[in-house]
This record gives C-alpha cells, structure tokens and sequence, in this order.
C-alpha cells in the first residue's frame, strides 16, 4: 500500500501572534515581533532585543516551555477525533526557565523539578493528549523542530504510526539569552538576516505543532503534504557552520530527492537565515550551489520573529503550510540592503502568488542541518509504500560502568556482582588526547570514549556516517557550570565554552567532527527511555544507508543536579554513571547478531499495556520459545509499577526464564538500559546466562533471543538476537 | 608589561584549561590563534569574558576581537591600554 503524508492540523504560537489567523495576518503585514527582554531581569539597560510572546499565558502550574508546546498542541488537534499515535517534538531547554530560578533560590526539594528535563516537555503533552504510542524528544539544537519531523515522516512510512503529532516548542531562559550573548552572536539592533549590516541574532520563544497523518487519498482538512525532508551534519565545528555550506547542501539536496521534487519546482525557500554573519553567509552558499541563477523566492522570517531555537523549523513548517495554503510569501524583515557577497536577495514586501512546492531549512550546533520540502496537496504528492522496520546488525558494542569499561564490567556482572559507582574521569578519558578533551567535562568524555572504543574494537570497513546519540539529561556538569558562573557575577559573566557543552547534542556533534560523520546527526532525550527512543530514530532513518552508524546512550553523575532531577539516583546510595554505545549497519548478512526495537508505549492511563505488549511479541507460546532471558529496566523510582508490570508479564505469558533485573548491578542512572544492552549483546554472543547472576545452572541461550524491557511510566521492548 | 604579560599566560591556561602548555610555550608575538597552543575561536570567547571580568577590558565585537587577539603581546598592549586605573 502506498501512502502519502498530511498535514491535517497545525497549532502555532510566536512572538508575532499565535494560531493560523494571527499568522496569516502576520505573513499578509510583516509585522515584527523583536523587542527588549522582560521576562527577567538581566544587567544590560536596555536588555537585548528578543522574540518574547506578550499574549497571557494560562497558569498550568508547568515551565513556560511546557504552556507554550501545549497551546500549540491543541490548536493542532482542534477537530480530531481520534487520538495520535506518537508525539515527536524537538526542544533543548526543556523547564530550564523555571529551573533557574529554583536554583537561585537554593530549592532541595526534587519535586520542584519535575520539569525540568526536555523529555518532559513531549510527556507533557503525550499525557494531556493521551497519547499511548511512542513518544520521542528530539533535542539536536535549531535544527530539533525539522529533525522532529523527519522522523515523524519516517514513523509514518514505516507504519510505525498512522498519526503523529510533531512539531518544536522552546521559551526563551538565562542560560540561551546569556549563553548567545557570550558567543557574541547577538545584534543588539536587533536581526538583519542577509543584510549587510548583520551582525546576529535575536533569541526568541514560540512553539508549531503539526498533525500528520498517512493517506492513501487527500483527506478534506489537508493543508499541505509533506513531501520528504533531509538530514546532515557538518562535522566541522562546535557551533560555527561549515563556511561552504556542504551540510546545508547535502540537506537541501537529500531532502529533495527523498522528496521526488526537482530544485526547479521550489516556488519558495524558507530561509533559517538568523542573521548571523557565518549562518548567513554559510547558508547563502549552499543556496547559490543548488540553485545558481534559478532561485526561487526566498526570506527568513527570524528579523520578525527571532529565532526561537527548537521551535524554529517547526514554526517555519506551520508558517509554510500557511504560504501554501493561502498562496502567500512572507518578508525577510531586516533585511534592507541585502549583502551583495551574498548574492541573495531576499523577499522584502510580503508576496501573493502560487505557491506549490516550499523547501524550508533548519540548522544547528553541533553543525546540524535539516531540510524539509512542503508541497500542495492538489498535485500528485509523493506516495511511498509502506516499509517495515527491519533489525540492524551489531558490529560493536562497548559500554562504562562504575566498574570500568566493558571486560571489567562483563566480568562483575557475570558474577552477580555490583558494577555500580563512578569510574575516574582519567580512566574514562585514558584512550582520548589531551587537546580533544581539555574543554568536555564528564558526559561527553564519556560518550567519546564509548565512541571510540566500539569503533576500535569492531571490524569495519570505513568510519560511520551517522550518529544517535540519547542521554536523560544531558550535560549536568557543563549547565551547572555555566548558571552557577553567571548567577555568581550577577548574571555579567558566563562561560561560552560551557553554553557550548550544554546543548543535548554537544556530543553528537563532537563524536561526528571525531569520525568525520557527515549523515543524520541525532539526539533523543526522554529520561530512562533515552537510549530506546534513539534505537527507534536509528531504525526508522536507516532508510537507505549501508554505511554504519553510531547509536550511543550516557549520562553523567552530578553531585547537585542529579538527586534534584532524577528520582532514582536519589533513592540509590550508590551513586552511579556511565553508558552502552553500538556500532550498528542495515544489511542481511544471517548468522549475525542483530537488534530491533520492537515495542514503545505510554503506560499512562493504558492499562492494557502488558496485555498490548505480548500481542506484539506473539503469544505466550512464542514468547517462551523466542526468549531464553528478560533484561528487566526498573527505574528505583519506579520499582512499584515497574515491578507490578513485569510480573503481569510472567503471570501472563507463564515466562520460565531468567528476569535480570538489572540496575541492582549496573545502578541508577538514566542510561543504564544503554550499557545493559551491551552486556545483553555480550551474552548472546556467547549464548548463556551465567550461573552467578541468575542462581541457578548457566542457562543456555541456544539461538533464543533476549528480550530487553523497560517498565515504569514507559514500556518499552528491544530484542538482542543472532539470526 | 612584563608582569602582565606573564600574567596573562598564566591566566589563560588556567581559563581554557591547556592541559599540555606551560608559560614557557608562548611566543608572545607569535599567532595566539590558530597557532601551536591549539587556541581556536571558542576560545578567544572564553578569554573575552576572562578580560572583561579581571580586566574591566571590554571586547565585544568580533572585528575588535581580530585585531587584539593577534598575539600576547596585542592583547597586553590593548588590555595595559584600555583598563580603568583601578584595577592597574
């Protein structure tokens, strides 16, 4: 069956109005919505110009952040009956505006923070939709809302959903108003994107929600179609974009072609267009070497509203859907006497005329590039048969423990005994040089070291060309580092080597310059489902790929932040760290040892979730037969219902198999399933369960599979095979 | 001079964490950036903040920054030329 993809509904709130009337109203006047900040208080009279939202905001008792996706949510969802599927949304700062302010105040108690992951901000809304499917977080910087929707494309093609709700949402806080500040990347007249006098860009706040849904035929409330969309990276620097603008190009060109659009029939290109001098003049770039003299109309629409981030592609989307709807084309605001090194020109007045095909870009630290291409739904789209998921192979695994790394690890673990604590960082950093390491604290040490040890020790042709990176809570030590700088000095100085490192995907974009990996360059990030939410992404985005490609969990110890925001570090005495990274590829070699994620679901008001679970692994029978072992993930703080779901599972499937339950050996920490998958793989590679760990005679795994679970708030199901 | 000079060496391993230079390592007319000490543009940043805050030396713009951050010896000039007397 083949099956083209809708937008069906679309939810929007910016600094220049919010649903699709004000929007509308604002493409048709090029209204601007920068002004000096207000929504706190900083040392600068006046402060810097942003995009802050004015509109009243309703009182959720939730992070700005939060309302903001929630409005927008809804607005997406006016008029569906059903409910989605899966919700995937792109953000990076999560509650961090509330988190401040409770770090400044010295708050202890951890319920304060039960916002404050990115991961929350999708929950969120997951539960106020209830929503029972996948719910994946996408936090790869500006690029997050684009990239959001790729892999919400993707779920859609696979049959992964039928419906997904994607989009971006970010607020504007301290640590990116500061943070952008101290890169010096802030024009404090505001932005000019593509002018001469350019000299950065605004921060801004805003959310898009998109619904989509696959069809074999136009459904009657269709806006617009999404036609395909393309992902790269840089694998060049930190945060400037390449200067030729290759990883705009590769984007811009992979999104067309997965598209089936020609660049001839781009009516108009939502520029990302910041107005910084290196994203400027990078974009421009890529733009000139795919289009030459044949440009289409083209404008940014950040000199109106700033750019807000995660939110950015999304909007951009919304926005275009809009353009394509109303055939109407937005100004580039700002921009008054366009750079002729450029030689762009963008739209300077608001345009009416017929719009069928729009290419909107989106990039990112960590030289993230994403590109989507929106058409009209009159023509005859992009219909692409349905394909299934298919497992990937494992040509490496390694992972870090409080033990050591994975010999060490493996040898405890076998013997049932604790691989808790936390390994030396110089241990950990032992294999990396000096000059790589000097500016990364502990989590992304940790991440490049498992990069490089699982591409050391596998035999592999050629380096990876992608990397899924996932972690529950990103670089602690980086964010701490860098509020605690600021909040000292009064809020005057603050570290731009730590707002750089703070970013969910600052290590991602390290291991991608290491290895020179130039595809998809992905980051999820939902607490103890980090790592699953990732092996998903990998699995939809494989599409075409044979080269290999990382898939990584980690997440670091931090002696303030983590018993503040993690239930289950707090509940352990031990404290514990650490991570599991794969070097997978797609490819049909048998007898190999292979993985597949196989089963996500929101255990929120879903009571028949086990029930749903064992239908998608088979029957009981089966299910006795296929697995010789459960890895169960039990987050502490959640040790009840995780406990009460995996017993559920034994009753009902009379499950004669060993259960590891493994935190009692690996920890706490958000990523812990990532390093017991690793030892999973080991154990299947060498086909039985050790005698110590289980209490009984080693159980021979003969050819059966294991079956890693994850309980708690998420279920979650991965199975570790050699076939 | 001298003394800021030396200084500012000192200074600028601690802020950007130069695990395998000593003092004796910079040519102090040398290129700062893009030179053997392995300093990039991020760094330059780092030590913006670093002068503005134990300096009073504001540079807050990246064309100023270019043309101090040339070698040691600019950026001692600029900063023994532009800080408040209280803090010389």
């Amino acid at each position: 069956m083949k099956v083209r993809i809708f937008i069906t509904g679309i939810g929007i709130i910016t600094p220049v109005g919010s649903g699709y009337k004000e929007i509308k109203n604002f493409i048709k006047n090029d209204n601007r919505g920068i002004r000096p900040l207000g929504l706190f208080r900083t040392f600068q009279h006046p402060p810097m110009p942003v995009g802050e939202i004015n509109a009243s905001l309703p009182n959720d008792n939730v992070p700005r952040n939060h309302i903001l996706a929630s409005i927008a949510a809804n607005e997406a969802l006016e008029g569906f009956q059903k409910s989605v599927d899966a919700v995937v949304i792109g953000t990076t700062t999560g509650g961090m505006l509330t988190t401040e302010e409770l770090l400044k105040k010295n708050e202890k108690n951890s319920d304060a923070y039960k916002y404050h992951s990115a991961g929350s901000v999708t929950e969120y809304i997951a539960r106020r939709i209830m929503c029972k499917g996948p719910v994946i977080t996408v936090s790869t910087a500006c690029s997050s809302g684009t990239s959001a929707i790729k892999i919400a494309l993707e779920m859609l093609r696979t049959g992964t959903a039928k419906s997904v709700l994607t989009g971006g949402s970010d607020s504007l806080c301290r640590l990116t108003y500061f943070g952008f500040n101290s890169l010096q990347l802030i024009d404090p007249t505001g932005p000019h994107p593509f002018d001469q006098c350019r000299r950065g860009m605004a921060v801004a706040e805003g959310a898009a929600a998109l619904l989509l849904e696959a069809s074999d035929n136009v459904p009657e409330n269709a806006l617009a179609e999404i036609l395909g969309a393309g992902l790269s990276c840089d694998a060049y620097h930190p945060t400037a974009p390449h200067p030729e603008g290759e990883g705009a190009l590769k984007a811009m060109t992979e999104a067309l072609e997965d598209a089936a659009v020609s660049k001839l029939d781009i009516d108009y290109v939502n520029l990302h267009g910041t107005g910084t001098i290196d994203n400027d003049l990078s974009e421009a770039k890529a733009i000139n070497a795919l289009f030459g003299d044949k440009k289409p109309f083209m404008s940014s629409v950040k000199g109106a509203i700033g750019h807000p981030l995660a939110a950015a592609g999304a909007i951009e989307a919304a926005i275009s859907a809009i353009c394509i709807s109303e055939n109407m084309v937005p100004a580039n605001s700002g921009c008054e006497n366009p750079d002729p090194k450029l030689n762009i020109y963008p739209v300077r007045e608001p345009l009416t005329h017929d719009i069928q095909y729009i290419l909107s870009n989106s990039f990112g630290f960590g030289g993230n590039n994403a590109a989507v291409v929106i058409g009209s739904c009159e023509g005859n789209g992009n219909p692409v048969s349905i394909r299934e998921l298919i497992p990937l192979e494992i040509i490496g695994n390694e992972c870090i423990t409080g033990a050591g790394e994975t010999d060490v690890t493996m040898a405890r673990f076998s013997k049932g005994k604790s691989c808790k604590g936390l390994l030396p960082i110089s241990t950990i950093s032992r294999n990396l040089s000096p000059r790589i390491v000097r500016r990364l604290k502990r989590l992304p040490q940790i991440a490049l070291s498992l990069a490089d040890a699982v591409q050391q020790h596998s035999d592999t042709n050629g380096l990876p060309s992608s990397v899924f990176w996932s972690t529950g809570w990103g670089a602690l030590s980086e964010s701490y580092d860098f509020l605690e700088k600021l909040f000292e000095s009064d809020q005057k100085f603050s570290s731009p080597t730590d707002f750089i490192g703070s970013v969910h995907n600052a290590a991602a974009g390290q291991i991608a310059i290491h290895y020179k990996a130039d595809g998809p360059n992905i980051t999820t990030t939902g607490g103890d489902y980090s790592f699953e939410q990732a092996l998903l992404t990998a699995s939809l985005l494989t599409n075409n790929t044979k080269e290999s490609m990382f898939v990584i969990g980690a997440d670091e110890y931090h002696k303030t932040l983590s018993r503040l925001f993690d239930g289950s570090v707090l509940k352990d005495r031990i404290a514990s760290d650490g991570g599991g990274a794969l070097l997978l590829r797609r490819t049909d070699n048998p007898g190999s040892l292979k993985i597949c994620p196989l089963f996500f679901e929101n255990s929120d008001r879903n009571p028949d979730i086990i029930p749903s679970l064992i239908h998608r692994l088979g029957n009981p029978e089966t299910i006795n037969k296929k697995f010789g072992s459960i890895f169960a993930g039990i987050p502490a703080a959640y040790r009840k219902s995780g406990e009460k779901q995996i017993n559920e599972f034994i009753s009902l499937t009379g499950f004669q198999n060993p259960v590891i339950d493994y935190r009692k050996y690996i920890g706490e920490f958000a990523s812990a399933s990532a390093a017991a998958t690793v030892l999973a793989i080991q154990f299947v590679r060498e086909g039985r369960i050790p005698e110590p760990l289980i209490g009984k005679a080693n159980v021979t795994l003969q050819d059966k599979s294991i079956l890693m679970l994850g309980t708690g708030p998420f279920v979650t199901a991965i199975e570790v095979f050699q076939s | 001079m001298e003394k800021l000079l030396n200084e500012l060496k000192g200074k600028i391993i601690e802020t950007l964490n130069l695990i395998d230079v000593t003092p004796r390592d910079f040519d102090e007319e040398g290129p700062l950036v893009g030179g053997d000490l392995g300093i990039d543009s991020i760094d330059v940043l780092e030590m913006v903040m670093m002068i503005e805050k134990d300096y009073s030396v504001v540079i807050d713009n990246k064309e100023l920054g270019e043309k101090v951050f040339i070698s040691l010896k600019t950026l001692a000039n600029y900063i023994h030329q532009n800080r408040p007397e209280k803090t010389v």
